[in-house]
């Protein structure tokens, strides 16, 4: 650890750096920053960074209490933008002032899980396809915002912002080293997907993360709006993030199965039966915002059902064909979560589930065999996710009773303020009429 | 801090001392044969020295060729240090990367590292190593294309630094999982070919591919 921090120091002053923010996220994964100066930093790597852990608790703060931040040597990194002002950032872990670890800090859940996997012999590697719209600089009201284009899937749109704005996120991106493997027109006006490549689930996390920021600020700098929000245009497909998963076994993919006619071992069929088995309970993290469900509701290729198939793009879970002599290629891949969920909490939770298959040898479901799958069917809305996840053990489990309880108090004053709220629905629909 | 073991006896403790003015961290490695120091996590030093004079069993010859076939330590560079006098007998005269004769000073000292060093890892004796327009600054842990910054982090940097520094050898993925990371990463070997890739997107097209890829082997540096 003393090589990762002498290099932190000596970066910071070969470079210049004049403030260092130390990042972490709430228990809904919005990002959170303290900055401090140069001449604090030693003492911050040395003892942390005093906090109030009510920040990280969302809208539903419980009471004001101490908190450190101890920042992640391993995550120092130089920020790409506004290059006029140096500053570098790092990832902290949260822990009690006696150092035990804070039951609402979503990293160290993570850490937990996957000490978890590796204590079975695993880690869990992690591909990502997030999906986002670049809008006109937002208005003030609640309007529907402006689209920049009228491209669609993969279209070649040259003469718009969001060409630019994609060669420079991506710039952005690899510097702060996120390799991204493609990026694209989407389906919709003004929406763009950036695919990054795989990696282990925490610097993944921790790569979400980053990567929303990135996205915004180089929009920002362009005089556009990015947004991850799930569903912003009614007639047009929402944005999610398909994530996909494989797990390995040292060097080996613990998915791939020798037989071309199965789609996955049998730990890669237990796991993802475990995944299956508990997508429900878990949708209120992957999914978890009221907005959320409007992208789920309506089709253009956002699943319904519990389901998968090697075919067809609307399933739950797509398990893609296998190349040849690509055994390490093996994976599944998840189209539920959308980009605005908190990676964090969202990892821990695939993860348990999987490996909850695996330990408890769960079977695999048929495979689908046609888009409109019969299956359970995924929560309708964010109250009834809420109450799957209120009501999971495997969610209390792995979570812990502390930020579940947070968890679920903040969905729950969400679901409160909606109820309360008279929408453009209730005047369309209720005003003539009655 | 860069790591320098010391092997045999003859002149040790000023030999130490001098490495330490040159800003080492000197390692003492016990006389019966080991050819690793007792603490420290065994991760390769930057510098080894042997004092030739004295050493018997094994003799210089043997201590050398066994630091040469040795997998962690076959790249560092040997300094053979004898006693004043010691060129007529001609012992370990034609070992090592670089030859000193007691008396020395530190400068010279200095002098036979950066000769050494140059010969073995390509490190310039300002400690800046060049490849083309890249510059990478093992004192400050700098690195620089035509002169602009590239920021690193911390493991992507030492990643580099072992390619850049044993270039032209092909290393497995254990193997720089090993020496890179050190003995007690559990992340598995996907962990070295997500660092390269990202070690690559940050060098740019100029240098990428000067990381080569050996299939089913692992990978190699091509320095020129």
């Amino acid at each position: 650890m003393s090589g990762h921090r002498e290099f932190v120091l000596r970066t910071v002053e070969e470079r210049g750096v004049k403030f260092i923010r130390l990042w972490f996220v709430d228990v809904l994964g919005l990002l959170k920053s303290v900055s401090i100066p140069v001449s604090e930093l030693e003492s911050a790597l040395e003892e942390g960074v005093g906090l109030d852990g009510s920040s990280l608790e969302g809208a539903s703060r419980l009471r004001e209490h101490d908190v450190i931040a101890h920042p992640d040597p391993r995550t120092f990194q130089v920020l790409p933008w506004r290059p006029d002002s140096i500053v570098s950032r790092m990832f902290c872990d949260v822990r009690q002032p006696d150092g035990e670890p804070f039951g609402g800090d979503s990293r160290l859940v993570l850490r937990r899980v996957l000490e978890q996997a590796a204590a079975l012999g695993y880690t869990m590697q992690v591909g990502c396809e997030l999906e986002f719209f670049l809008f006109e600089a937002l208005g003030s009201n609640g309007a529907e915002p402006a689209t920049l284009d009228d491209g669609a899937y993969f279209d070649l749109t040259p003469q718009d912002v969001g060409s630019d704005f994609r060669r420079r996120t991506i710039e952005y991106l690899e510097q702060m080293g996120i390799p991204v493997k493609a990026s694209h027109h989407e389906v919709a006006p003004s929406q763009h997907e950036i695919q990054l490549a795989h990696t282990d689930a925490l610097s993944m996390a921790d790569a979400v993360t980053t990567f929303r920021i990135a996205v915004k600020e180089a929009a920002h700098e362009l005089g556009a709006y990015a947004t991850f929000m799930p569903k912003p245009l009614e007639a047009h497909p929402g944005s999610g993030m398909h994530l996909h998963i494989s797990l390995f076994e040292g060097d080996r993919n613990a998915f791939h199965a020798p037989d071309p006619e199965q789609p996955l071992s049998p730990a890669g069929r237990a796991f993802l039966a475990g995944v299956l088995a508990h997508v429900c309970e878990l949708t209120a993290v992957t999914n978890q915002w009221i907005n959320s469900y409007r992208r789920l509701a309506t089709g253009f290729e956002a699943p319904g059902t519990v389901s998968w198939t090697r075919r067809g793009a609307a399933a739950l879970v797509r398990v893609p064909s296998r190349r040849p002599g690509r055994a390490s290629g093996t994976r599944f891949e998840l189209r539920s979560p959308d980009p605005s969920c908190n990676p964090y909490l969202a990892l821990a939770l695939i993860l348990a589930a999987g490996l909850r298959g695996i330990e408890r040898g769960y079977e695999l479901q048929a495979e689908s065999l046609d888009d409109a799958a019969e299956g359970p069917r995924l929560p309708l809305d964010l109250r009834e996710a809420t109450d799957l996840f209120d009501g999971s053990e495997l969610a209390r489990e792995t979570l812990g009773d502390r930020l579940c309880d947070v968890f679920v108090a903040n969905k729950r004053r969400e679901l409160e303020d909606e109820r309360r709220t008279v929408t453009e629905f209730d005047r369309s629909r209720y005003l003539r009429l009655l | 801090m860069s790591d320098a073991w010391i092997y045999g006896e003859h002149g040790g403790e000023l030999t130490s001392r001098l490495l330490a003015e040159l800003g080492f961290s000197p390692h003492r490695v016990a006389a019966n044969g080991a050819l690793r120091p007792p603490e420290g996590d065994n991760r390769a030093p930057a510098l080894a020295v042997v004092l030739a004079s004295g050493l018997e069993r094994p003799s210089c010859a043997e201590l050398c060729a066994r630091l040469a076939a040795d997998d962690d330590l076959g790249e560092v560079p040997v300094l053979v240090a004898l006693a004043c006098g010691g060129l007529a007998d001609g012992l370990g005269v034609a070992e090592g990367h670089e030859l000193l004769v007691e008396p020395f000073s530190a400068e010279e000292l200095q002098a036979r590292i950066a000769r050494a060093r140059r010969t073995v890892n390509g490190i310039d004796h300002d400690d800046v190593v060049r490849v083309g327009s890249l510059e990478m600054n093992l004192a400050t842990y700098q690195v620089a294309i035509d002169g602009r910054p590239v920021d690193f982090t911390y493991m992507e940097y030492e990643l580099l630094k072992f390619l850049v520094t044993h270039p032209r050898r092909v290393f497995s993925r254990e193997a720089l999982l090993h020496r890179v990371w050190g003995y007690d990463y559990y992340g598995g070997a996907r962990t070295v070919d997500v660092h390269v890739r990202r070690v690559r997107a940050k060098l740019g097209s100029e240098h990428a591919s000067r990381i080569k890829t050996v299939r089913s082997v692992g990978y190699r540096w091509e320095g020129t």
